[in-house]
């Protein structure tokens, strides 16, 4: 692949004993979405973590943007270019909405107040809650929270957005206003790694899924292909399993 | 003597109201206790009053005490709450060195009754500086003396900020971790992130075990009076040994204490209640 946005190579972690990545390596193109999907254990939220240093790898090396993830002091400066969205949204629970989206540009960013806010009303308005601005996290529905956590991110100017279950602690009639805002900005263009198991969001939006098993890529492919004709039996085991809910 | 008698104990956090419930905000209406506290000033008024001898003299004789008292408590409270987020997020670090020092301190100071420790600064650390000031020949530290209230004062900071320590650990702890990496993942720095996500939530979390540690300190302050600080116990022995009317004295002083105790856990209530409420 020429010039990759991520480049991964050969990622060994552990937890104690446990083996959460087993050599696994992935170049992830500029704009590209890729959605990764995998038995629970399999290591795809490990994979996500270590892709902004929210867990250390032990062998092996990631580079994202041309920022080689080492040295302490690179980790801030690719924790910018990287938003990340989590499955329990993890809103800041003491500040409302305006401000969970203004903190870490004006602390991080610095930018000035009216930047910042300018900044957040454009993108509360392009997630469709425009009128919760001055409410608690809590005074929302959890599709709202999601939408909120994602323009938070956004608020960034992230290069990479990295979603971790971005929808599996929500209600299935909140499932489709986040999916909605996501498949638009992969239509925009922004370079998404994507953990889920929304079979219409990776059709429509993934150009590869990969899926992994035991800390490991078993195989990858477009979505119509690893869906349709998976080659290994483990990837049909786990398809036919997701695929009959 | 809150501190003084009882064994180290594990901070308590209260059960936490999580959700905010519309229609169920408590009344910021004063409380039921304030009665309480104006019973109790409304006594001492009568006795002021009807028998202004003994208890106008002794008032009289105790005021600067009661100053004392007040002044050593809010300026050991301060610096206490600074020391003991010190000690907590030094118990929480990952740095190995950083952990075992805050984790001794912690463990140290707990085991060793207040009084022990106030005498121990008192008596015993100008010693051992004026020791050493003689070992390096420096006739600076060889004649040091220290004012009684300044050494009270660290003694009590030292002694309460192991408590503070634990207090802020366990609330800090009670933060779900997803906060913290929501901050870090925006690219703000473990400070950063502590500052502005962490510790704002900790604080309404350790404020009633906080507020519980202000008023033992308040009873606990009375121990000074056993290495030469003037407060509001030391003043009611003198005069109660220069006029042998203990009863009295002692009357008087208990009712003082009560008085601002009381006060402090109203006050501690009340702010409880308005953040609850700001949530
Ligand atoms: N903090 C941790 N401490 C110890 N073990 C961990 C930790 N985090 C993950 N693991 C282990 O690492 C392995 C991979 O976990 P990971 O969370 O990456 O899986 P996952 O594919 O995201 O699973 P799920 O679909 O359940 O979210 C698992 O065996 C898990 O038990
Ligand atoms: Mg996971």
């Amino acid at each position: 692949m020429a010039d990759p946005i991520i480049h991964i190579e050969k990622v060994y972690k552990y937890f104690g004993r446990v083996q959460a990545l087993r050599g696994v390596s992935l170049d992830i193109a500029h704009g590209e979405v890729v959605v990764i999907v995998g038995p629970s254990g399999s290591g795809k939220s490990t994979l996500l973590r270590c892709i902004n240093r929210l867990e250390t790898y032990e062998k092996g090396s990631i580079t994202v943007d041309g920022i080689p993830l080492d040295g302490n002091r690179n980790i801030n400066a690719v924790r910018r270019e990287v938003g990340m969205v989590f499955q329990s949204f993890n809103l800041f629970s003491h500040l409302t909405v305006m401000d969970n989206l203004m903190l870490a540009q004006r602390v991080v960013r610095n930018r000035s107040k009216e930047e910042a806010r300018q900044t957040a009303i454009g993108l509360l308005n392009k997630v469709g809650i425009p009128d919760k601005a001055d409410n608690k996290p809590a005074q929302l529905s959890g599709g709202q929270q999601q939408r909120v956590a994602i323009a938070r991110a956004l608020a960034m100017n992230p290069e990479v957005m990295l979603f971790d279950e971005p929808t599996s602690a929500l209600d299935p009639e909140m499932i489709k206003e986040v999916l909605e805002v996501m498949l638009a900005l992969a239509r925009e263009g922004m370079t998404m790694v994507v953990v889920s198991h929304e079979m219409g969001f990776t059709r429509a939006a993934a150009k590869r899924v990969i899926f992994m098993d035991e800390g490991q890529i078993l195989e990858e492919a477009p979505p119509d292909i690893l869906f349709n004709s998976p080659k290994h039996e483990r990837t049909k085991q786990f398809l036919s399993k997701i695929l009959s809910h | 003597m809150g501190r003084f008698m009882s064994a180290p104990d594990k901070p308590t956090l209260p059960e936490e109201e999580l959700d905010h419930i519309p229609g169920s905000e408590p009344s910021t209406r004063m409380d039921a206790w304030w009665w309480l506290v104006a019973l109790v000033v409304g006594f001492i008024a009568l006795l002021l009053i009807f028998k202004p001898d003994p208890f106008w003299n002794i008032l009289q004789f105790v005021q600067d005490g009661i100053v004392i008292t007040v002044t050593v408590t809010l300026i050991s409270f301060v610096l206490m709450l600074g020391i003991g987020m010190i000690g907590g997020l030094g118990r929480l670090s990952t740095n190995r060195v950083i952990y075992t020092i805050s984790t001794l301190y912690v463990e140290l100071v707990r085991g060793i009754p207040l009084l022990v420790q106030l005498i121990a600064w008192y008596f015993a650390v100008p010693v051992i500086i004026q020791y050493m000031g003689k070992a390096t020949g420096s006739p600076a530290l060889e004649g040091f003396q220290a004012d009684p209230i300044v050494l009270a004062v660290i003694g009590l900071v030292f002694c309460y900020g192991a408590y503070m320590s634990e207090i802020y650990r366990a609330g800090i702890q009670s933060i779900p971790k997803g906060q913290m990496e929501a901050a870090r993942s925006l690219g703000m720095t473990y400070f950063q992130a502590m500052r502005h996500v962490v510790l704002p939530q900790a604080f309404r979390v350790i404020l009633p075990p906080i507020g519980n540690e202000f008023i033992a300190l308040l009873k606990d302050s009375s121990l000074v009076s056993v290495v030469a600080v003037a407060d509001l116990t030391r003043r009611g022995r003198e005069y109660s040994s220069m006029h042998f009317n203990p009863i009295e004295v002692w009357l008087l002083v208990a009712l003082l204490y009560l008085v601002m105790t009381l006060f402090s856990a109203r006050v501690v209530n009340w702010i409880e209640k308005k953040t609850r409420f700001e949530r």
